[in-house]
């Protein structure tokens, strides 16, 4: 058993001393940022990146994936008491988790959140296990064309099925791309585009941009909208959840988590999708629709299940293929690039005990969670009462320490002022930042594949539609492209982005 | 939010891609093109602007004669303050040290929102560049001097 070996070395790296403390840590803060309104994991991972150069990989990347997954339990916190998401992905668990809150039923529906992500949480750890060693061999065949061709279909594939506008997020995907040509040209070595700024010519680093255009930018568009937050104040009885309880949710459940785990796998996945496409499944589903939005314990345990199933198979295609499937996996990348490991096909083969003991860790970091957002449940809510006029200043000074420490550098925070300003900007004209950050981190890995394969193949573009894999690869793209334009697809994207 | 003839979001991203595509084929014009099997380090970014300028002709077309709700009024204090926090936090970082930075940088910070108390702003100014310090120098190893020298 194969399988079983991995994961058992897998466990044998998570369950060390220090990397079950960076667990611990990583998960703590993700519930932290993911109570809290107005911080999100991307700013967050940006922000700590800086400080992983001093670990060893498997801590930090278990330290961040953390994070990541740890935000998903926060977020339903929030979601449930005040009716605010914590996270985009808690959005769905507002409409019934809160309307169970107000019928005196917080505690059942925190309890029935908090079990339905360990669910989907250990069910994702299974499928990642299962599926990573398939698709890695698969990856081996690869050549530049290939890789080319499969660079383009993550980057589509994100536009089509993550929010707003196609057109407006290919756009930005192919800023990010002219962004992540800044800097000494690796073939040449001749500048480009770096107006004779020396700080310039390793390139531009994605940790201000992130931090500016999710952190900061995200921080002024608050504070333009007038503050409304109240905690529903009840004490919360009971956490245990009764039988019915548990016969009701489970179902949904189940369903919750094959959908988080599908979603999430494919490129533009992640953890926003999965909601909302389950909740709108187990809506209709269910034998009275009517139900819900009236404190329905489904639209609470389907939703939840499918945003951490979603969040952590998210990371299938970053530990197989080394392709980001949204913003904060190309953070992931980034992270992985500093410590001087490439990420790509070739990491399961050469890294095992990296990729098998982050696998691992999201099983024990899940445990944690449940432990952490159960009895503990009373410190993230008095946690919510801290007011956003002393928490913003905070995230911003923390902001640009972090960036300063990337590479001790001034400049990387001016930097970071003139992305916050580009980031309000977006926020303004409702542009998603997320694709640009996908182009900027994709973006020099894409233009050295691309002369790669011109190379192999003499200038001769046919190469990518002769190749077999490289031709069903773009077929995709095609179908997912023309799908697009089809009327009637894009009325049910939007009905189901906006649901 | 109020109703214009133009749609202001696709007008001002159009320009706004325009505008970079236009910078971008200014400031690459000296590099070598090259061609298709031995591509010069100028191939790559001119395709990419070209594509950014189409995009960018596309939205502002598009919102020319598309009608649809404008943008909400910017609020300049928040965007100012937030603005000026950082920049202040880049002028006086390496020069007068983490602490006096930290308290300058929260303090601007604070300005953006109407809420703010004083005396509560500047005690917590003290409390976060304290934490700054201990957390980022002491225990993190920044190298960033904590006073001016």
């Amino acid at each position: 058993m194969e399988l079983l070996n991995n994961l058992l070395m897998g466990l044998s790296t998570a369950l060390e001393l220090n990397n079950l403390l960076f667990c611990l840590i990583g998960v703590v803060i993700g519930t932290a940022i993911g109570v809290l309104p107005g911080i999100g994991p991307i700013p967050t991972v940006a922000l700590l990146l800086p400080f992983t150069f001093s670990l060893s990989p498997p801590s930090a990347m278990i330290m961040l994936a953390g994070i990541f997954y740890g935000a998903q339990y926060g977020g339903s916190t929030t979601a449930i008491l005040v009716n605010v998401p914590g996270e985009t992905s808690s959005v769905v668990t507002c409409i019934d988790g809160h309307e169970m809150a107000k019928q005196g039923k917080a505690g059942t529906a925190l309890a029935i959140a908090a079990i339905a992500s360990f669910f989907a949480g250990t069910v994702a750890t299974i499928v990642i296990a299962v599926l990573s060693v398939p698709l890695s061999m698969l990856a081996l065949k690869f050549t530049a064309v290939e890789y080319f061709s499969l660079l383009v279909l993550g980057l589509i594939a994100a536009v089509v099925l993550a929010h707003g506008s196609v057109a407006k997020s290919l756009a930005m995907v192919l800023l990010g791309l002219l962004l992540g040509l800044v800097g000494i040209d690796v073939s040449s070595g001749v500048a480009r585009m770096t107006f004779g700024i020396a700080a310039l010519s390793d390139g531009l680093d994605f940790v201000p941009i992130a931090m500016g255009l999710f952190g900061l930018g995200e921080i002024i568009a608050n504070l333009e909208r007038p503050a409304a937050r109240r905690v529903v104040s009840q004490s919360i009885r009971s956490l245990i959840p009764s039988r019915a309880d548990l016969r009701a949710a489970f179902p949904a459940m189940v369903r919750g988590t094959v959908l988080g785990s599908v979603l999430g796998v494919l490129p533009g996945g992640g953890a926003a999708l999965p909601p909302f496409s389950s909740y709108a499944l187990e809506k209709k589903l269910a034998r009275d629709p009517s139900r819900f939005g009236k404190g329905a314990i489904e639209g609470v345990a389907g939703p939840e299940a499918a945003n951490n199933a979603g969040a952590q198979t998210s990371f299938i295609p970053l530990l197989t293929l080394g392709i980001p499937a949204n913003a904060l996996m190309a953070l992931m990348i980034g992270a992985l690039m500093m410590q001087g490991i490439q990420p790509g096909p070739q990491i399961m083969r050469e890294q095992p005990q990296l990729v098998w003991g982050v696998i691992a860790s999201m099983w024990v970091g899940n445990l944690m969670l449940l432990v952490i957002n159960l009895p503990l449940i009373g410190l993230w809510v008095s946690m919510l009462k801290i007011p956003y006029r002393l928490l913003f200043p905070a995230i911003v000074l923390f902001c640009c320490i972090g960036t300063y420490g990337i590479a001790n550098s001034l400049f990387n925070v001016w930097l970071m002022m003139g992305c916050a300003l580009i980031g309000y900007f977006f926020i303004k004209i409702g542009v998603e930042p997320a694709p640009l950050l996908l182009g900027l981190v994709l973006g020099p890995q894409l233009e050295e594949n691309f002369r790669r394969a011109m190379l192999i193949a003499d200038g001769d573009f046919t190469v990518f539609l002769l190749r077999p894999i490289s031709a069903v690869i773009l077929a995709v793209v095609a179908v997912l492209l023309l799908a697009m334009l089809s009327p009637a697809i894009l009325k049910t994207r939007k009905e189901a982005l906006a649901e | 939010m109020s109703r214009s003839r133009i749609d202001l979001q696709d007008l001002l991203f159009g320009l706004f891609l325009v505008a970079v595509a236009a910078g971008t084929l200014v400031a690459t014009r000296n590099l070598v093109i090259g061609h298709a099997a031995d591509m010069g380090p100028g191939y790559m970014p001119r395709v990419v602007a070209l594509a950014l300028m189409g995009f960018g002709l596309f939205f502002s077309g598009r919102g020319f004669w598309r009608m649809r709700v404008g943008i909400a009024p910017v609020q300049l204090r928040p965007l100012l303050a937030i603005l000026a926090s950082v920049g202040v936090f880049a002028l006086t970082a390496e020069r007068l040290g983490l602490a006096i930075a930290s308290v300058a940088a929260v303090i601007l910070a604070s300005l953006a929102t109407r809420e703010g108390r004083l005396v509560e702003t500047m005690a917590f100014a003290v409390v976060l560049s304290g934490a700054a310090v201990l957390l980022f120098v002491k225990l993190l190893g920044l190298p960033i001097p904590i006073w001016p020298r």
